[in-house]
């Protein structure tokens, strides 16, 4: 996934998409209170400067599905790995709660079920049949909507003996909830050996290109926290800002 | 058997497994399939999935959307990719629409009141007994109704206009924050009934006044579509967006640079921004200066240089390092200079009782920059495609609601029917709305399918379908620049254990029982749906290519609509002759009634919440829990005050404050300070403080959930009898207590960003490095 911050207004479509897709229980006001809300895709806020010269930087964080995943070898029951199409995946049947895996998570999108999840009866109708609901006990967290992948994959590749890229996967509806939500189109999903796909020309600048050389990348995609080696496979497209605060803060290629 | 390791990890595992499955959550074995490394992915769920195109109802703009159903609930609900306006994408605000079908607290039948008006007690009946009730009442009491609805377009607009008019009553429409000023400037500006589209995917240099059109104003989800092009578009240079507004809104975040104004006075900067255009020429190629300003030129404008208006409006000292003059000035050569251009305007710069000029001023602009019907400007949109579907929602005034308020107050109303409108909650405090609809010579109808601060004075409830179980149209406003009609249709039924009837059918029912077939010869609203469809294919035109009739109903359902992309608006407009002189002419100030603007007092902008709006979706637990995007809070109310501005009252977060103005009463807010609050403004949203209702709406104590209309002036913008809703003036006095502010921020971990390189998260650069 590459998310383009510069796009991005901080309007939490994608986070109720991603809840009303995932199966997210409701964040009560009381989860709130207890710090217990939680939601696979955020948007965080930051402030800069003072009034009037003051800005809010909005940046969408989920799984980043990390390629050398701290959360991965902590696992004491390996009910988290890495699947061979990259996806850090959560095997829910696995986990026993130790919560190791989301205390090694520099990201923080790992989210520990300390309640049972709680729907009025009525409101069970809508939940999502692709998806299991997590109970009390089990760490959760992004999964790219693995659901929505594996039905592409079985009803394009295997039923219909079909290529699935990029042009089939937006076309019939199996892109990430987040994804296809967005309205200014900030989120973008695709297979990072697809060369008809929006991602791959970035993933592989970006590759071509470790930290020690990223001014020479050529457009503006960078990992977050890239200096702790995770590698992400979740890429951000630098903000622009014609008037940033303190220009030499800004970063300058 | 031996407890062996091994016989304890299978023993312990099935029975996990078996109780998960089962009944862990309560739900039918098999409604749930656990995820399973062996299975295929085909074999873990049953049913198929069909998507349905159909329209959202959770905001004015009713977006096109699909919904997944599956076994006969719908489970998912996204943007249609088909439908013109949204373009398959979605706000927020879109999801809600499953929760209020599946809402624990949904009214299952019609009722009646069984105790005191008010006291929230009903008894059930059956559907026959209860129409025959709204049957007398409408026999007995017709001539002197008065139908209270949402916003209104399309088929229902057309249906609920009849049916008043039939039989002898009113009807109100009912919007919180109305766009009554908007319609009346678009109107006197560019000579048009319906509201403009702005083509900001193709505009280089956006200039808006107080309009949060990427978050609830207007049309926002189109919008956004636009802005995502205006940043990042493929082969296009990136736009620069100025956002002028009294409250840094979402939408001011996102803006390159955001100049705070003082309250209402958003039109002398327009105007000032001409002056500057005009005195230096450099307005674009072919623009009749002369003719805009009745050949007085730079003259018409004198009032409005930058020396006399930067002292005025209230722009910070040093923004950017620039005087006021020279920041308008630099901004007028930017706006000017980077064609194509586009100003906007409306929210908070249009509820002022100057709110009128503010408007036009800033509209007027865009005649200077070519920008009007053109690429990247101002789009306008053709009349619709049958002559008597309402295209426009028209909006009742606050002065409406006055005259409503004298007549329930008078004993000259006798029936109320509301339609999924809640006045007692959204209207000012000062109006006394609710008091005067707790009269008891008056019989109040409520479709509503919620109880709601309205619903809850009613006699006689009549629960409607929800949007996503009723038939339904839109003419989308704005539209997308050409004839473009919506269908709604319904891709579930209700759950067997509610029994709503759809309020269209219950209305038209009414009209047929009372002899008014003349005025609605329908017997249900999907006749008169598929009568529109039979005139749309004898048109022969537009998206929809069908052999017969039928055929175009089913491909217009299946696609959500019939757009013609051919069928624009005629590009008009002369230029009108002496606008500006007429705008200069009327230019005003705000002003402020009751509490004069002073040392401790504050300017109180209100604003419509990203996810409850004015309220209307204050039952929907998902749309309660989105934080804020500025502050993060979620599930209460908050007043926004500037950082400095708190710290010299000894104000921390979560203090609660009691703010008053002389309007009525006064509510109790807690604080969220932060740094984007201009100094001597404060913020409260609108969408809490219900009294009624589902808990989700109402299960808050007082200081948490507050209703910010109950300290509104009442005052009008002149010239419209529109709210001024940006026109109040508070004081803010401590009350000593505390409460814990129910929020998002902090509940992980954040890092900060820019202290040393490795903290940074957000990366920023210049426009132009690469």
């Amino acid at each position: 996934m590459v998310i383009d911050l510069d796009r991005c207004t901080g309007c939490q479509a994608c986070v109720v998409a991603c809840q009303a897709e995932n199966n997210l229980p409701v964040n009560t006001k009381d989860l709130f209170l207890q710090r217990r809300a939680y939601e696979w895709i955020r948007i965080e806020r930051y402030w800069e400067g003072e009034f009037p010269d003051v800005k809010a930087r909005f940046i969408p964080i989920m799984c980043q599905h990390c390629e050398n995943a701290p959360c991965e070898p902590v696992c004491p029951v390996f009910a988290t790995y890495h699947n061979d199409e990259g996806l850090n995946v959560q095997i829910y049947n696995r986990c026993v709660g130790t919560r190791y895996c989301a205390n090694n998570c520099p990201y923080q999108v790992r989210f520990f079920n300390y309640w049972e999840p709680v729907w009025p009866e009525r409101l069970r109708n809508q939940l999502n049949p692709d998806v299991t609901v997590r109970s009390r006990g089990i760490m959760e967290k992004c999964t790219f909507c693995v659901q929505r992948i594996r039905r592409a994959e079985v009803t394009i590749e295997r039923r219909e003996r079909a290529t699935l890229d990029h042009a089939a996967m937006k076309k019939r509806n199996f892109l990430p909830a987040c994804v296809s939500a967005c309205p200014t189109n900030a989120l973008n999903f695709g297979d990072q050996l697809d060369a008809t796909g929006p991602v791959k020309e970035i993933f592989d600048d970006v590759n071509d290109h470790p930290m020690h050389e990223a001014h020479d990348r050529k457009t503006r995609g960078y990992r977050l926290l890239e200096e702790i080696g995770t590698k992400p496979n979740l890429l951000y497209l630098k903000k622009v800002d014609r008037f940033p605060l303190n220009k030499s803060e800004a970063h300058v290629s | 058997m031996n407890l062996t390791r091994r016989n304890f990890l299978a023993w312990a595992g099935l029975s996990a497994v078996g109780a998960v499955a089962c009944e862990g959550f309560g739900i039918r074995e098999g409604e749930f399939s656990l995820q399973s490394p062996v299975s295929l992915p085909e074999d873990l769920v049953r049913g198929k999935d069909n998507w349905y195109a159909t329209l959202c109802r959770t905001c004015p703009s009713s977006e096109g959307i699909v919904v997944r159903v599956m076994e006969g609930r719908a489970k998912k609900i996204q943007g249609n990719p088909l439908y013109p306006t949204n373009q398959g994408k979605q706000s927020a605000r879109c999801e809600g629409g499953l929760q209020a079908m599946y809402h624990p607290e949904r009214l299952a039948g019609p009722m009646r009141r069984s105790g005191g008006r008010g006291s929230g007690q009903f008894e059930p009946l059956d559907w026959p007994a209860a129409l025959d009730i709204f049957k007398v009442q409408l026999q007995q009491n017709g001539d002197n109704m008065l139908m209270v609805t949402e916003p209104l377009r399309g088929h229902m607009a057309k249906l609920v206009d009849r049916f008043a008019k039939a039989m002898g009553g009113k009807h109100l429409a009912f919007d919180g924050m109305d766009n009554i000023a908007y319609r009346a400037a678009v109107k006197n500006v560019f000579q048009q009934d319906s509201l403009p589209d702005f083509d900001i995917a193709n505009t280089n240099f956006l200039l808006s006044f107080g309009a949060d059109f990427l978050s609830t104003w207007v049309s926002p989800t189109r919008w956004a579509v636009g802005y995502g092009e205006f940043r990042q578009g493929e082969g296009r240079e990136r736009g620069t967006f100025y956002q002028v507004d009294s409250r840094f809104s979402t939408t001011a975040a996102s803006a390159d640079q955001w100049v705070p104004i003082k309250p209402g006075w958003e039109g002398y900067l327009a105007l000032s921004l001409a002056y500057v255009i005009i005195s230096e020429g450099l307005q674009a190629p072919g623009v009749d200066v002369s003719a805009l300003t009745d050949g007085r030129g730079v003259g018409a404008l004198d009032a409005f240089r930058p020396e006399v208006a930067g002292a005025r409006i209230g722009l910070p000292d040093h923004l950017r390092g620039e005087t006021p003059t020279e920041f308008i000035q630099n901004l007028a050569r930017e706006f000017a200079g980077h064609r194509p251009s586009l100003a906007i305007g409306g929210g908070s710069a249009g509820a002022h009782t100057n709110g009128l000029f503010n408007l036009e001023a800033i509209y007027a602009l865009n005649y200077l920059v070519g920008s009007v019907g053109a690429e990247g400007g101002v789009r306008f949109n053709p009349a619709p495609p049958i002559d008597d579907l309402p295209a426009s929602a028209d909006v009742a005034s606050l002065s409406d609601w006055f005259s409503a308020a004298e007549d329930l107050n008078g004993g000259r109303t006798k029936l109320v029917v509301v339609h999924q409108a809640d006045p007692a909650h959204g209207l000012p405090g000062a109006l006394n709305f609710r008091d005067a609809l707790n009269r008891d010579d008056l019989f109040i109808v409520s479709l509503s399918p919620f109880i709601d601060d309205t619903s809850a004075l009613a006699d006689l409830i009549l629960p409607d379908r929800v949007a996503l179980e009723d038939w339904g149209s839109d003419i989308p406003e704005p539209g997308p620049g050409y004839q473009t009609l919506g269908v709604q249709q319904p891709v579930v039924n209700p759950l067997s254990d509610l029994d709503p009837r759809s309020s269209a059918d219950v209305l038209l029912a009414m009209a047929g029982e009372l002899g008014k077939q003349s005025d609605l010869p329908w017997n249900r609203f999907e006749d008169m749906l598929r009568e529109t469809s039979k005139q749309l294919f004898d048109l022969n035109r537009g998206s929809i290519k069908a052999g017969s009739a039928d055929e175009f109903w089913t491909t217009m359902l299946q696609q959500g609509g019939w757009w013609d992309e051919n069928a624009k608006a005629a590009v008009p407009l002369d230029t009108p002759a002496g606008l500006f002189n007429k705008i200069a002419a009327k230019a005003a100030e705000p002003r402020y009634p009751g509490l004069a603007p002073g040392r401790d007092t504050f300017h109180l902008v209100p604003f419509s919440h990203i996810s409850l709006l004015d309220g209307q979706n204050a039952h929907l637990p998902w749309l309660q829990a989105v934080p804020d995007p500025i502050t993060t809070v979620a599930w209460q109310t908050w007043l926004e005050i500037n950082d400095g501005d708190a710290e010299r009252m000894g104000l921390r977060e979560g203090d609660v404050v009691m703010v008053s103005s002389t309007a009525s009463s006064s509510i109790r807010v807690p604080v969220y300070p932060h740094p984007g609050v201009p100094p001597k403004v404060v913020s409260i949203p609108l969408g809490q403080g219900r009294r009624d209702g589902p808990e989700t709406a109402t299960d808050r104590p007082a200081a948490e959930s507050s209703n910010v209309m109950d300290i509104l002036e009442p005052s009008q913008v002149e010239g419209t009898g529109a709210l001024a809703w940006a026109n109040t003036t508070v004081t803010i006095i401590p009350t000593g207590t505390s409460i814990k502010v129910s929020k998002f921020e902090g509940i992980v971990r954040a890092i900060e960003v820019g202290n040393t390189e490795a903290e940074r998260i957000i990366i920023t650069e210049i426009p132009g490095e690469h």
